[in-house]
């Protein structure tokens, strides 16, 4: 994806297992952040 | 805009994090709303195609969790 | 070369005598110059049908998945290592194989050819490394080396890796290519102008899907731009689904790929699609020493678990 151009902060991966609220919360919040950075995705999005 | 919100979609792991996703909810704590989950049996599940949908129609994230 | 080519039709047609195999895939003289065309041979009396030369760069693998024939086919070094492929996918066994291996010099590059003269191509012959090109009344010389197909100049498996008979001595191997300036090339860029670069790339697609039609690994009985329920990709030239296809394509061949170049070869626009397949051949490589079809005993990357593989969130 990032080879192609799309910026690497809109895809992201992670493992949380089913009893880590928190880290789930915490990893929610990351990347959320993360990609409100990039503001919003123009490229890819079929248009119409 | 200013009050642009980011739309992520999420595929979470029926067994992994969609558990943990309950349990914060259960739990009651506070997390952004800007994700939008999509509860997969297993991270197996998971294809290529489902990023590329996502972004083509429209996503500014993905995130695939496990 | 011309060699190359008795030696495969005398060992054919004794293979089809012998009653070893049922057919032999390989190649036939095409109706143009500079395209020779797979073909399936089953009387021993049609093996003088068979060439070899420099343009027989389609990689034959793609004619073996779920074939229930005993089969002699010929295979270049990158056909040999998508026969290894096909037998780790279990798309064919080994048994039904019997392998014609040849130690190959390099395929041309038509479209490299055509555009360096300028007149109608009638007829194009070798001779030890030079082609010769004829036209009406106009004759040009080439060095092979200069018309080799990009993926050619930069191969380090010219001999087969699985084979029952060779028809020649194995081939000098040239360890000493950079095999990824143009990946390079292109992760140096910041992620507007590869979205640029790609952008410009595909813009001549016309989504024949003739590179998904000769890849050896694209056999999937329904493939993912023919579904329809869900649609993944629309059918039209549209930029985002040309790329969408392309980029989806890449990633099925992902630690199956051998740069064999069919795709790039049987594109009648000549776009080079290997500009995404390289990029993850390359990751492979580099993550986890794979490179793929080499032989059947390693499992590829992609179905198993390494407890030293390099991104952090699956451990």
């Amino acid at each position: 994806m990032e080879h192609m151009g799309i910026e690497k902060d809109r895809l992201h991966f992670s493992w949380i297992s089913s009893a880590e609220a928190t880290k789930f919360i915490d990893v929610v919040t990351q990347v959320t952040e993360s990609v409100k950075a990039l503001g919003p995705a123009k490229k890819f999005v079929k248009a119409g | 805009m200013s009050d642009w919100e980011p739309k992520i979609i999420t595929f979470l792991c029926n067994w992994c994090s969609y558990g943990a996703a309950d349990l914060a909810g259960v739990s009651r704590m506070q997390y952004p709303a800007n994700i939008r989950v999509v509860r997969i049996p297993c991270t197996g599940r998971m294809s290529p195609k489902f990023v590329l949908a996502s972004f083509m129609n429209g996503a500014d994230g993905v995130w695939i969790s496990g | 070369m011309l060699t190359y080519a008795e030696k495969i039709r005398e060992l054919s047609a004794q293979l089809l005598r012998e009653d070893k195999v049922d057919m032999v895939i390989g190649f036939r003289k095409g109706s143009l110059p500079m395209s020779n065309e797979p073909c399936m041979v089953k009387n021993p009396g049609d093996a003088d049908k068979l060439v070899w030369d420099s343009n027989c760069g389609v990689n034959l693998a793609s004619y073996l998945t779920d074939r229930k024939e005993r089969i002699g086919i010929i295979a270049k070094g990158c056909d040999s290592r998508n026969i290894n492929t096909h037998i780790i996918e279990n798309k064919i066994k080994r048994e039904q194989l019997t392998i014609i291996g040849v130690p190959c010099t390099g395929m041309i590059d038509k479209r490299k050819v055509s555009n360096s003269v300028d007149f109608d191509i009638i007829e194009v012959i070798e001779e030890a490394d030079k082609v010769i090109v004829k036209g009406a009344g106009s004759e040009q010389t080439f060095d092979k080396k200069e018309v080799l197909r990009k993926n050619c100049e930069v191969c380090i498996h010219p001999n087969p890796v699985v084979y029952d008979e060779m028809v020649a001595e194995k081939v000098d191997i040239n360890q000493d290519v950079d095999r990824y300036a143009d990946v390079r090339e292109v992760e140096e860029m910041d992620s507007d102008d590869r979205w640029q670069y790609f952008e410009d790339l595909l813009s001549n697609c016309i989504r024949c899907y003739a590179c998904r039609n000769a890849c050896p690994l694209c056999y999937c009985p329904t493939c993912f731009v023919d579904e329809s329920q869900p649609q993944w990709l629309g059918k039209s030239t549209n930029a985002t689904d040309t790329r969408g296809f392309h980029f989806l394509r890449a990633y099925h061949c992902a630690g199956r790929c051998t740069d064999c170049g069919s795709c790039e070869t049987v594109c009648p626009m000549g776009i080079n699609m290997r500009a995404f397949t390289k990029k993850l051949e390359k990751d492979c490589l580099e993550n986890f020493e794979w490179q793929a079809g080499l032989n059947t005993e390693q499992r590829p990357p992609l179905d198993s678990f390494n407890p030293s593989d390099p991104d952090a969130f699956v451990k």
